[in-house]
């Protein structure tokens, strides 16, 4: 009786879980913080594919590549991965990910293969194309409007300059943080975007494409004064010494220093500027959320963002590719990114130009037209992941007085140098 | 063949299982370490392996000046430092928790127990908490600091250069400690009292009963806990690297993190395989110094 109880109660267990009747079982690794929403996709995707089972994996992204890397290199890991824009080309190389280019010829995505965004990044080395851009993205600045008013300041900066002056005005007017942005050197620090945009912006690259090789395309003169800009924020105290601890763009005390009306300017990528918008509409019901997002300023040349977003890849030791390709298929049609993932645009150029961003979040949609892709960064034989690395550690280095600026970039370009000449 | 030979090979036999084990666990990832250390093998490259380049890892890291800063970080800051504020401030818990005082005021027990909470919460969860406290912008401690007017501005204890190791310590300490004031009280506990007796009708004050009965009687158990706390903290890594991620910039980057660093940041595992052997040649002089002062002597008396 007992065992015949136990028996039945498994089977509905297992009936109840679906895994027993699928013929495919495959694991999907997400990085996002959207795992609930994602889950209720692969139940819809369940649902249309009765015969695949999916398992949702939440993880996060500053470990998710390494984490990756260790188990394909032992024959494990989830089947279908979520990978950044500039991943593939490396993890295509090291082996871990499975060459898609069959599949595209077989049964091509969406609009087909030239309408994704920045496809280029997910070819690696041996033209094996190792990633489907599932969505794109780019930063941008995130006023808070009332504290703006309260400082007499009129309009966004155009500008390095001028957001330094915006920064220290709120901080002398209204006691505030002015532009807070994360100067910790911590892994995948977000000091390498901003040292990266004031470079683009004023006429360098820290890598170049150079005849058939590539080359550092910045002075050390040039990375110093990158250093002295954005320290010059801590030294004066509009960006507080408590962001020298403070690594990822989405940490708690941006986000709840633009929400509660602590800071007065951010620069995030639009699923952070959004939550921001949402967290504040959540504690001021019916009141107007007092943001607007603008361009990242200019310097010497035009404003200048790289073109982010996310990837999915299928892993090399997958038993069931032709299941994760259909997983891929079904998760990069627009209509269910705009149902489950919202706070992410598709990486696709038609469904792309078809979204309305809205007044306050115009800013992205501007920035997002000049968005670049990393281009030599991710040809070069140096990877990006150690090149951003080091540019966190130089400019900690020399935020903390540990370096100075010039003795901080010496040792950044050199370090780029070698990388660039292995 | 005598009593004593046939003891001695059935102890042999006996140990000979743990023998293998310690062989297979720990001899073979080791020479694996030291293989590994003398390639360029890098995380990107595991598949096909690296390629042998001798002792070059070993020759940049000697002639690296970052690699001594991350030395003295680990054998100053995170162990010394550390070590000896625990043994001293552990030593006067266990004082206080073995007074007459607490006794008489029935506080004993209570003390205990509450010794017992920083030692019961996770690693893990007790450097999330000090994050919190320590916070920069919104910190507990930075609040009541302003609001009894000790300090004009908020400090970022654990970005500042001049904080972050004193906060750091802070952290190690009071999550480790209870440990060692509880081993320092059961030697406390175990001094026959009529040594003490003796020493008070010769005269002998408080201060003398301390340093002349007390400290060598628990002088043993000081020289094992101080050498097993070395162990644990030289070790360490969790500590330093979620309070602070070897920052700012890499000022608190110790041994552990820095292995982490070369090997799963910037994915130079030949590297940073190399660093380890260093790191496990230090730990071994250590090992050295505890098989003398300790473990020889009582595998003397086994055999």
């Amino acid at each position: 009786m007992t065992f015949k109880f136990t028996a039945a109660a498994t089977a509905i267990a297992l009936f109840a879980s679906g895994a027993v009747w699928a013929d495919s079982n495959i694991i999907f690794r997400f990085n996002d913080p959207e795992s609930e929403a994602m889950r209720a996709a692969l139940d819809e995707f369940e649902v249309e594919n009765p015969d695949i089972s999916v398992e949702l994996q939440s993880f996060a992204w500053s470990e998710a590549r390494q984490q990756f890397l260790r188990e394909a290199a032992v024959g494990e890991g989830p089947d279908v991965v979520h990978i950044a824009f500039v991943w593939p080309r490396d993890l295509g190389t090291a082996g871990a990910l499975y060459p898609l280019n069959e599949f595209w010829e077989e049964a091509p995505l969406q609009a087909g293969y030239d309408d994704f965004i920045a496809s280029n990044l997910a070819i690696g080395a041996d033209g094996g194309i190792y990633g489907v851009p599932w969505t794109t993205d780019t930063w941008a600045m995130l006023y808070r409007t009332d504290i703006m008013e309260d400082a007499g300041i009129t309009a966004p900066a155009k500008n390095w300059d001028e957001l330094r002056d915006i920064s220290r005005t709120i901080h002398e007017e209204t006691g505030k943080i002015g532009f807070g942005f994360p100067a910790g050197s911590g892994v995948q620090s977000t000091i390498w975007f901003l040292a990266n945009y004031y470079w683009w912006s004023n006429g360098s690259a820290l890598v170049k494409a150079d005849g058939d090789g590539f080359d550092v395309g910045i002075t050390e003169a040039q990375i110093a004064e990158a250093m002295e800009y954005f320290d010059s924020y801590m030294k004066e105290g509009h960006n507080p010494q408590s962001m020298l601890g403070v690594t990822d763009w989405y940490d708690p005390a941006i986000i709840e220093g633009m929400t509660n009306g602590d800071q007065g300017v951010a620069i995030v990528p639009p699923q952070q500027a959004r939550e921001i918008i949402a967290a504040y509409e959540k504690r001021h019901p019916g009141e107007e959320a007092p943001f607007i997002s603008a361009m990242v300023p200019a310097g010497s040349e035009a404003s200048s963002t790289h073109l982010g977003g996310r990837m999915l890849g299928i892993n090399s030791n997958s038993d069931e590719p032709e299941a994760a390709w259909k997983l891929i298929e079904f998760l990069t049609r627009p209509e269910i990114i705009a149902k489950y993932y919202g706070n992410q645009f598709p990486a696709q150029q038609t469904p792309l130009a078809q979204i309305d961003f809205g007044a306050t979040m115009s800013g992205f949609a501007e920035q997002l037209a000049v968005a670049r892709t990393w281009g030599a960064y991710s040809d070069g034989p140096a990877q990006i992941g150690s090149m951003w690395n080091e540019t966190g550690r130089m400019f900690g280095s020399a935020f903390i007085g540990e370096r100075s600026y010039d003795e901080a970039a010496e040792e950044l370009l050199n370090t780029v140098k070698d990388m660039l000449d292995k | 063949m005598n009593v004593e030979a046939h003891d001695r090979r059935f102890i042999v036999l006996m140990l000979a299982p743990i023998f293998l084990f310690l062989v297979f666990f720990y001899g073979y990832p080791t020479a694996l370490n030291l293989y590994y250390s003398l390639t360029d093998l890098s995380l990107l490259g595991m598949k096909e392996g690296g390629t042998y380049v001798g002792l070059e890892h070993y020759a940049d890291l000697l002639t690296s000046k970052d690699f001594y800063r991350t030395l003295w970080n680990t054998l100053f800051w995170l162990t010394g430092v550390s070590v000896v504020i625990r043994l001293v401030l552990g030593l006067g818990l266990a004082l206080l928790l073995n007074s007459a005082t607490l006794k008489r005021y029935r506080l004993t027990t209570i003390s205990r127990l509450l010794l017992l909470v920083p030692w019961a919460t996770p690693p893990i969860v007790a450097v999330v908490v000090w994050r919190w406290l320590l916070d920069g912008r919104q910190g507990m401690i930075n609040k009541f600091l302003m609001n009894i007017g000790v300090i004009d501005e908020p400090v970022a204890f654990l970005a500042n250069v001049n904080t972050v190791w004193p906060a750091l310590i802070t952290i190690i300490v009071w999550n480790t400690l209870p440990l060692v004031t509880l081993t320092f009280l059961a030697g406390l506990q175990s001094v026959p009292d009529e040594l003490h007796e003796a020493a008070e009708m010769d005269g002998a004050g408080p201060i003398h009963r301390f340093f002349h009965v007390t400290l060598p009687h628990l002088m043993p158990s000081i020289v094992i806990m101080g050498l097993l706390l070395v162990f644990w903290t030289f070790n360490n890594f969790i500590y330093v690297w979620l309070a602070t991620g070897a920052g700012p910039g890499l000022f608190t980057n110790v041994l552990a993190t820095d292995i982490y660093i070369k090997g799963f940041v910037d994915f130079h595992l030949g590297y940073s395989s190399a660093v380890g052997m260093v790191m496990a040649g230090i730990m071994a002089i250590f090992g050295v110094i505890y098989f003398r002062l300790v473990a020889l002597r009582e595998f003397k008396d086994v055999l």
